[in-house]
């Protein structure tokens, strides 16, 4: 007979330790797999270190994929800190690449804050995006895990529709998606890579910015106390609905950004929802959650999921492994993570 | 004056040894050919074709080594190259149409290794294309379905409404109408080269609108299947799917990649291609290469269980009635030989009656690669149409 109890209040060294398990059984569990598909696991850990963090070529790879995960992932924190539970980081951030594409394409914006502008319009509309699920939530009790999941799909609907239709490029031969933007339009990339910095500038500074922000600020108190006790922040004078809204400007704005700098940076136009983002918008709740709703900590968390990412390129390239490997791997982290909340907050005891 | 003498001598002996001993290593060195997939290698369509012809070529050239990367998102081609080469490759072929200027900015990066891109129209000094097209078999494939058709609607499930689908769509539509002047061929699109799902929703959502043959140009087998669960006639497409659907595959287009292969690595691997003189290669490879093939399964143009409906049906031909099955037989072997039949020779007019081709005249591989219009019988949204 197992028995769970509660620890009133858990010490920070328990979360390392029972994260760092979670991982070792994750790396274990996704072994078995890899023993499965008839290779051995140890050699396909080993070259994935090797193929991403061994030198500079792995290392841009992975800050590709680092720099989108950063940004959504440092906004999830917030909402995880506020118990709300956005699943919606896919929309918001292709909203963002629609706000980045309409004005790069269509507004006579000057060549010089074309960039900035791009920014801006990214972050407000990944913002909206996601105020509309807090909007249902604060005033209908509309669950936010349905609303935000929900709400990828019509952006991704919203994105098929502007591609095929008003949108859709003029020197594409038939192929659904726009024009290219204007060389001003496109990000900066590090060398010949395709890591566009300035996205990984904005995701470090906003990782900082909203750990004081959460652990130093009223507005960041506030956010805790309503995430932690709603009805406890409610008698002390806090308004849930403005600081509920406040976090889901700031969540889905950090994903918007990511968006502008996947078209900006990546592919110059806009595309299928499917090639925009390979699913940073999910795989940012585990580097959110990993981080334990820390935003400093997601500038190691945000890493390591890419890492993940490009290290299951390197095996479909270097041992043919199936392309779905790397889904397999990050769901199996997913869930032991999850898993591990109940080993977090309960001490195990057997017996009765 | 004797010992400079040998010395000039040992130092010929060393340098012819040297030279053949280079040559020798020219010969038995291995050239790495590295494969980048737009879809699984299980897709059963055109990346299974790729494939197969990669495996074929492995084992036609002694010399060659081969490595793939699958499903690599059109986006994201560059750092799948960018592997590729850091892993030796020197011969990369990217096989899908949206790898293009992703193979183009690598051609600049890596001027040392050979491009090849497959549906393409760019090229550069080391970067050739390459195509193994359909266009003459699918109007083959026309005239079948044309008589096979008895409500003279006939389905057609297009991937992307580009110049390429756009020819073979309205070849299959002149094969339609030459064997069957009432019929049309009803068009839905999926915007996706691999998408079984939606390949699902657009044969049954073409069927239930009234279509009795089907063809599916998605890249996997799914069209065959759900044409076969309502006993539709259909056809295979890139591979043999006649075991997908045995009693209702009448017959079909299949590829081999692997006549392109060969050729392209052999002349690589003896010299003829380099990395500067690609800018002009251009594979267009049809029936009278091999390339393709009209068939249900290798080797078997057609289902035998269609043939008495096939031979039964009759069309106009020069003003005398002759048997589909004759017609398609002799056009196939006409092509095969390389023979002046060609789908599209004028006069056609797109389907909004504008003359395309004037009579006599027949389309250019450029006219092919650009084509924006569709032709007559088609029915259903066609992007990118040209206007009146």
């Amino acid at each position: 007979m197992i028995r769970f109890d509660p620890i009133s209040d858990v010490p920070r060294s328990r979360v390392v330790w029972v994260t760092l398990v979670a991982l070792l059984v994750a790396l274990f569990i996704a072994g078995l797999v890899f023993v499965a598909a008839g290779t051995n696991p140890l050699e396909a850990y080993s070259t994935m270190l090797r193929g991403t963090v061994a030198d500079w070529s792995g290392w841009s790879e992975v800050l590709r994929r680092a720099a989108p995960l950063l940004l959504i992932g440092v906004g999830l924190t917030l909402a995880i800190r506020a118990q709300f539970f956005n699943i919606g980081g896919e929309g918001q951030l292709l909203l963002g690449a629609v706000a980045a594409g309409g004005v790069a394409l269509f507004t006579p914006i000057a060549p010089a804050l074309m960039m900035v502008a791009m920014f801006v319009g990214g972050a407000l509309a990944g913002g909206l995006w996601a105020l509309l699920a807090a909007f249902l939530r604060v005033r209908l009790r509309v669950n936010e895990i349905l609303s935000t999941l929900m709400l990828n799909y019509v952006a991704a609907s919203l994105v098929v529709y502007l591609i095929n239709g008003p949108w859709k490029g003029e020197k594409v031969r038939g192929f659904i998606y726009t024009d290219d933007f204007p060389a001003y339009a496109q990000l900066p990339t590090l060398g010949d890579t395709q890591v566009g910095w300035p996205t990984l500038v904005l995701g470090a500074a906003l990782a900082v910015a909203l750990q004081w922000f959460l652990g130093r600020s009223t507005g960041g108190f506030e956010l805790r106390v309503v995430g932690e006790n709603a009805a406890a922040a409610r008698y002390a004078g806090i308004s849930v609905a403005s600081v509920i809204y406040r976090m889901a400007l700031i969540t889905g704005g950090a994903a918007g950004l990511a968006g502008v700098g996947e078209v900006a940076g990546i592919h110059h136009k806009l595309l299928e929802p499917g090639q925009i983002s390979s699913g940073y918008g999910f795989t940012a709740v585990i580097v959110a959650w990993l981080a334990r709703g820390n935003p400093a900590l997601c500038l190691v968390t945000a890493p390591l999921m890419g890492i993940i990412l490009a290290g299951g390129d390197v095996l479909k390239i270097n041992m043919n492994l199936p392309f779905r490997i790397t889904d397999v791997f990050s769901g199996v982290m997913l869930m032991c993570l999850i898993a591990s909340e109940v080993f977090v907050k309960n001490r195990v005891r057997w017996g009765r | 004056m004797k010992k400079s003498i040998s010395s000039l001598i040992t130092l010929a002996l060393t340098l012819t040894v040297a030279g053949t001993m280079t040559q020798a290593g020219a010969q038995g060195a291995k050239l790495k050919a590295c494969f980048i997939y737009v879809g699984p290698t299980g897709d059963i369509g055109w990346t299974y074709a790729h494939d197969q012809g990669r495996l074929a070529a492995m084992k036609a050239l002694p010399w060659l080594e081969t490595k793939y990367v699958e499903s690599v998102p059109e986006g994201q081609a560059l750092p799948a190259i960018d592997k590729l080469v850091k892993d030796d490759c020197k011969v990369i072929f990217t096989t899908s149409f949206g790898y293009m200027d992703d193979t183009l900015a690598a051609a600049k990066k890596y001027p040392e290794v050979i491009f090849a891109h497959a549906a393409g129209f760019k090229r550069a000094p080391n970067m050739a294309t390459f195509m193994a097209d359909f266009y003459q078999v699918y109007y083959l494939n026309g005239l079948v379905a044309g008589a096979l058709s008895k409500s003279g609607n006939i389905g057609f499930v297009g991937t992307y409404p580009i110049p390429e689908l756009k020819r073979h769509l309205s070849a299959f539509a002149l094969g339609v109408r030459a064997a069957n002047p009432k019929a049309n061929v009803n068009v839905k699109w999926l915007n996706s080269w691999f998408d079984p799902a939606k390949t699902r929703e657009a044969s049954e959502a073409l069927i239930a609108e009234g279509a009795d043959v089907l063809s599916s140009a998605e890249d996997s087998a799914t069209g065959v299947q759900t044409a076969g669960a309502k006993n539709i006639p259909t056809f295979t497409h890139y591979n043999p799917m006649l075991k997908f659907s045995p009693t209702d595959v009448v017959s079909g287009h299949i590829v081999h990649w692997d006549k392109i292969y060969i050729d392209f690595l052999s002349k690589v691997h003896s010299g003829a291609y380099t990395t500067k003189n690609l800018a002009n290669v251009d594979y267009w490879w049809l029936l009278s290469k091999g390339a393709v093939e009209m068939g249900a399964d290798m080797g078997m143009p057609f289902n035998a269980k269609f043939v008495p409906q096939l031979k039964a049906a009759k069309m106009m031909v020069g003003g005398k009635p002759v048997s589909v099955y004759d017609r398609v037989v002799a056009l196939n072997a006409e092509m095969v030989a390389g023979g002046k039949f060609d789908p599209f020779t004028g006069p056609i007019k797109d389907r909004s009656g504008v003359l395309r081709v004037p009579a006599g005249k027949v389309m250019s591989i450029g006219d092919l690669n650009g084509m924006i219009w569709v032709a007559p019988g088609i029915n259903g949204q066609v992007a990118d149409e040209p206007k009146k």
